[in-house]
């Protein structure tokens, strides 16, 4: 173990590096790539590691990355691929055509606004464009989960109750770029936790067909079956959380962190580093004697609707803090939360540090003040924050 | 207790690097730490901040820093009352400047102020791109200091970063930061702004069009280093003997005609047509085309121009006062000499033993290497300039001492006279000569007859001269016998090449030890030579064995060099630094050519005899400066040129008559290049040629084609550097702003 001054991209690149050496006692590793601000320092990294069983194969565009994923984890390679916003948009036909295949690949995607007009900074509506692909969704909070999130994000992937694909998301520059001490494994602890990946369905010299043709019957039967999966996710990722502490020694984030909520009244949900300034915020507030809690979606997809309805169980004021927008409709994560809430709650979506805008203590103190005056919920609103 | 440290530079001044050294030295200091940057323009030039966080708690706060504790700034520019909003009173500003604390009196009191000249500072230890100066690395150094960082960490940290190589600049940053601590009496500290809405009216719609560049941000003000077009020295200039402006006449033939590379080659020689078939051609050997593939044939276009266009100047530039000079020797170095004092509107006159001028160039190089018309052509252009002669006049010691009475300044050029000659058993038999005298024979008294197998010991010009001269006087065989390797032999390449093409033998690592004979030469003694040791010369010493073998033959030329015959002095005259002396008193007569330096070719002579002229005018009282050989470590060397900008293609050849035809004639064996091509193969080291590199790679678009050179738009210039670093041949170089 060593313990390194790196962003949480050269994290994620390390991570996909010693997850990657991990598996070579069976097909290697295997890994499509594409650059993009501002995932690129992650992929160059990558590219300059050395494996002994496998390869990083550069190719023209974010769709065919994937589709380079897609056959060399068919093959059995443990594969990983890294992109953000509009390159994901370019991808995402590949990106449900590899959770559809039932391919246990980790993709690392740094959130970063859609454009025209082009912003490079955080945002997450690109991986939520995706949430519907049937991919795990994990969004990060610091640099050492983002390492930490990828070897988990295989061990729960190639589980072989999951088989499932897994994105795991960073904020852009809050995260990718900022540099932090990390706590980078030995590869052999990394051997410990990930065992080779034996894919059932993986082709070998036998010729099979993958993908074939559905009809509507068997659509049915193959997305219940892919449903049902998901729902077991939440049971084999605590197991997984277990395993993880015993060999690392921490515990990777709950599907849903809570912070000062065993008592709260007012909730603020979010999602990535703006909980990281809401739990501050919160600090402050509690010594003012204000009964409030901060409640961090990590895993998105399954959405831990039962652990959020648990946690806000207590709650009559609550305020969703989304970093994106759903144009014509408010707040990602506010539009699905709203029924994990207690019925006689008032719950008001805020849309906040939209474009990577840098949201500061005194915001969340202004979104808290706002939320504690109202005497009901009114249209999605959003929190505009200077540079 | 949380210390933020805020740092604001330039885009590509480091500024994000400098904050993770200072965040590195924290962590190594057992600190959490944290850092980052702005990304926000990504553009060269434009303000950015870098942000570091220093903790003994976990760090969880991911805002930028709008109250720092501290300041580090990385260009003075970006100093200004926005710079230190927000800053603690009592913290303290890192300042890279020129400027000293003193300039700062009565400035930011406050704050405690540290400034330290980080620029100059990793200029001098080169750290950096090709064209910029990157002073991130100099800067923590300084910040070390002012923040009770000690050496020993902060050189921990620049190896573990890899930055090992910069940390002496960081040493002498660190020593040199002057501070000033904050003053009690403080005045009022700007708070950071308080967060607040973004006034939606001053965004601008989506849909906005403009029809121009956007001309409002005058991005000029961002730069920190400017671009800058200038001339830097062209290897084959610095490499030329004789001052040849090298890279201007081959330009000249590219870019506009003979007439006018004739013009620029007749500035300073009046040889061209000479130099372009004799010369060792010293600036080939520097031209960096040799490092890519393969040097301009700079000799084959001074030929060209010179058979082309004659070459010598046709006007005199007036002269007040007229000086008589005296030239004693009219070879290469007395004829450049006498050219350019006429040129300069003075009196030369040539005295020379021959009933021709040239010297060696008559009595020494054959015609079929250097026909007499082209020697005679160009003679005449100088004797046309006004110049005086006195030929088949020898003169004794008695009257070269009256030389300065007679004259306002005499020079004299009389060469390598005095002939080496081997000290062997058998040196005295007859058919031993030296090769000199034969070709003295050849040369003036025309066809010589020789049969037989002809042996010549020595591996200069000289010697290969003898060899093709004895072929084409009959010989049978011709063998030269050297002492070292064939790379070693002084002569030139290509002429080595043409003699063995003629079927000349080369019998190398042969030493002379003795020769064999009845009255007549039979056999030349030739010991084995094994090399040893490189010499003070760089060569490898040769070490003569014991092995000999004798090799027949019926003639031997010695051409084992030659050396200035100092018996022609008066008595009491002595040369020292290129001046005669007598009692300890500079005397009105300089010497010139081979006898100055021994350089021992036509092109130093040139050089010597324009040096010696003007010597020779300010013995006799003229206000001028002497020729001056340039310091070849100023040109510019092959890595400062970009070859992928250039095409590959090989050099231009020089047509020659076939072997087996010219070995039987005195036709002159090369017959030049059939154009001037070749030209557009030069690089032109140094010097701009309007290529518009720079213009098509600026990013910014303001470099502008200027009747000379280019235009730049300073107001837009954000000293990105890319013009120079694209620049192919360094003729641009970033200056401080």
């Amino acid at each position: 173990m060593s313990i390194e001054l790196i962003s949480a991209n050269h994290a994620a690149a390390l991570a996909a590096t010693l997850a990657g050496r991990a598996n070579q006692a069976a097909r290697g590793f295997g890994s499509g790539i594409y650059p993009i601000t501002p995932q690129t320092e992650c992929i160059e990294l990558l590219c300059r590691q050395e494996f002994e069983k496998g390869s990083v194969v550069r190719v023209e565009s974010e769709h065919s990355a994937m589709a380079v994923c897609m056959g060399m984890a068919l093959s059995g390679a443990r594969t990983f691929t890294a992109s953000s916003s509009n390159g994901l948009a370019f991808m995402a036909e590949n990106v449900y055509a590899t959770s559809f295949y039932r391919l246990p690949v980790v993709m690392m995607a740094v959130n970063r606004t859609l454009g025209p007009p082009w912003n490079i900074w955080v945002d997450h509506g690109d991986t939520l464009m995706l949430r519907d692909t049937g991919w795990m969704q994990f969004y990060c909070e610091d640099n050492q989960q983002v390492l930490d999130m990828i070897l988990m994000a295989y061990r729960v992937a190639e589980d072989s109750r999951v088989l499932i694909p897994a994105m795991v998301c960073q904020d852009a520059f809050v995260l990718s770029h900022t540099m932090m001490q990390t706590d980078v494994p030995d590869q052999e602890l990394v051997d410990r936790f990930l065992p080779p990946l034996d894919l059932p369905h993986r082709v070998s010299d036998v010729p099979v067909t993958v993908g074939g043709l559905d009809f509507p019957r068997e659509t049915e039967a193959h997305r219940k079956q892919f449903a049902d999966t998901l729902v077991g996710v939440p049971t084999v990722y605590e197991e997984h959380q277990s395993s993880f502490e015993e060999v690392f020694g921490r515990r990777p984030p709950d599907p849903v962190v809570t912070y000062q909520m065993e008592d709260a009244e007012i909730a603020l949900v979010s999602m990535g580093t703006t909980a990281s300034t809401v739990a501050r915020a919160v600090d402050t507030a509690r010594k003012a004697g204000v009964k409030v809690g901060s409640v961090r979606v990590h895993m998105y997809r399954p959405f831990p609707a039962q652990m959020l309805r648990d946690a806000l169980s207590g709650c009559s004021r609550i305020g969703v803090l989304d970093r994106n927008i759903s144009l014509g409709l408010g707040g990602v994560l506010w539009s699905e939360s709203c029924f994990t809430a207690p019925s006689a709650s008032l719950v008001q979506s805020y849309m906040i540090g939209l474009g990577g805008g840098d949201i500061r203590i005194e915001h969340i103190e202004n979104v808290l003040a706002d939320l504690s005056e109202r005497t009901q919920a009114g249209e999605p609103q959003i929190v505009e924050v200077t540079q | 207790m949380t210390m933020e440290i805020r740092l604001h530079g330039r885009g590509g001044q480091g500024g994000v690097t400098c904050a993770k050294i200072l965040a590195a030295a924290y962590a190594r200091l057992g600190k959490n730490v944290q850092t980052f940057g702005d990304y926000s323009g990504e553009r060269s030039g434009a303000p950015v901040r870098a942000y570091t966080r220093v903790s003994d708690e976990t760090i969880t706060n991911r805002n930028k820093v709008v109250e720092p504790d501290h300041l580090v700034i990385l260009d003075p520019s970006l100093l200004g009352t926005d710079t230190v909003q927000g800053l603690a009173t009592g913290g303290t500003v890192l300042l890279n400047t020129v400027d000293s604390l003193e300039d700062f009196a009565g400035q930011f009191e406050a704050f405690r102020v540290a400034v330290v000249d980080a620029t100059s500072i990793a200029r001098s230890h080169g750290i950096g791109s090709r064209s910029l100066v990157i002073v991130n690395t100099s800067l923590a150094g300084a910040y070390a200091r002012v923040h009770d960082i000690s050496l020993d960490v902060l050189e921990q940290t620049y190896r573990t970063l890899g930055l090992a190589s910069n940390f002496p600049a960081a040493k002498e940053a660190f020593e040199a930061v002057q501070i000033r601590p904050a003053s009690n009496s403080s005045p009022v500290v700007e708070p950071a702004p308080a967060p607040g809405a973004l006034p939606s009216e001053t965004v601008e719609p989506i849909t906005t069009h403009r029809s121009s560049l956007p001309t409002g941000l005058q991005t000029g003000s961002w730069s920190t280093q400017r671009p800058n077009y200038v001339q830097n020295l062209a290897p084959c200039n610095a490499w030329c003997p004789a001052g040849n402006d090298v890279v201007g006449f081959v330009q000249a033939v590219g870019t506009q005609d003979e007439n006018a590379a004739a013009k620029i080659l007749g500035a300073t020689t009046p040889l061209a047509g000479v130099c372009g078939r004799v010369c060792p051609a010293p600036c080939m050997e520097g031209c960096n085309r040799v490092e890519y593939d393969g040097a301009v044939n700079i000799r084959g276009l001074e030929r060209w121009i010179a058979d082309a266009s004659p070459v010598a100047r046709t006007a005199v530039e007036p002269c007040e006062s007229p000086k008589r000079v005296a030239i004693v020797g009219g070879g290469p170095a007395g004829l450049s000499a006498a050219y350019y004092l006429a040129a300069t509107g003075h009196s030369p006159t040539l005295i020379d033993g021959e009933a021709e001028l040239g010297g060696v160039l008559v009595t020494g190089i054959p015609v079929y290497r250097l026909p007499r018309e082209a020697l005679r052509r160009e003679v005449e252009g100088i004797l046309a300039l006004g110049v005086e002669t006195r030929l088949n006049t020898q003169l004794g010691p008695d009257e070269i001492a009256s030389l300065p009475e007679e004259y306002d300044a005499a020079i004299l050029a009389t060469g390598l006279q005095k002939l080496r000659g081997l000290d062997a058993p058998g040196a005295d038999l007859e058919g031993i000569e030296q090769g000199i005298t034969f070709l003295h024979r050849a040369n003036i008294e025309g066809a010589q007859k020789l049969s037989g197998h002809v042996v010549v010991l020595g591996g200069g010009n000289t010697a290969v001269d003898c060899a093709r001269s004895a072929l084409r006087a009959g010989a049978e065989r011709v063998t030269i016998a050297y002492r070292r390797t064939r790379e070693e032999m002084p002569a030139i390449t290509e002429e080595i090449a043409e003699a063995v093409d003629e079927g000349v033998e080369l019998a190398l690592q042969r030493q002379p030890v003795g020769f064999q004979g009845e009255g007549r030469i039979q056999a030349v003694l030739l010991a084995e030579v094994d090399m040893g040791e490189p010499d003070e010369s760089g060569r490898r010493r040769p070490v003569v064995s014991e092995r000999t073998s004798a090799l027949a033959c019926d003639h031997v030329f010695l051409a084992l060099g030659q050396s200035a015959d100092t018996s022609l002095l008066p008595e009491g005259w002595e040369l020292r630094d290129e001046r005669l002396w007598q009692g300890g008193e500079a005397l009105r007569v300089v010497a010139a050519g081979d006898l100055a330096t021994g350089d021992g070719t036509v092109t130093h002579a040139i050089g010597s005899g324009r040096r010696a002229a003007g010597l020779a005018l300010q013995a006799a009282g003229v206000d001028c400066t002497p020729f001056e050989r340039p310091d070849r470590t100023l040109a510019v060397p092959a890595t400062d040129v970009r070859f992928d900008h250039f095409e590959r293609r090989e050099a231009a050849c020089d047509q020659l008559l076939d072997a087996p035809a010219r070995v039987r004639s005195t036709d002159e064996v090369n017959c030049g290049m059939p154009s001037g091509e070749e030209a557009t193969r030069c690089f032109s080291c140094g010097h701009c040629t309007q290529c518009d590199t720079c213009l098509v790679y600026c990013p910014e678009g303001i470099i502008h084609r200027a009747e000379v050179g280019y235009d730049v738009d300073y107001s837009y210039c954000k000293g990105c550097g890319v013009c120079v670093e694209e620049c192919p041949r360094k003729a641009m170089e970033m200056r401080t702003a």
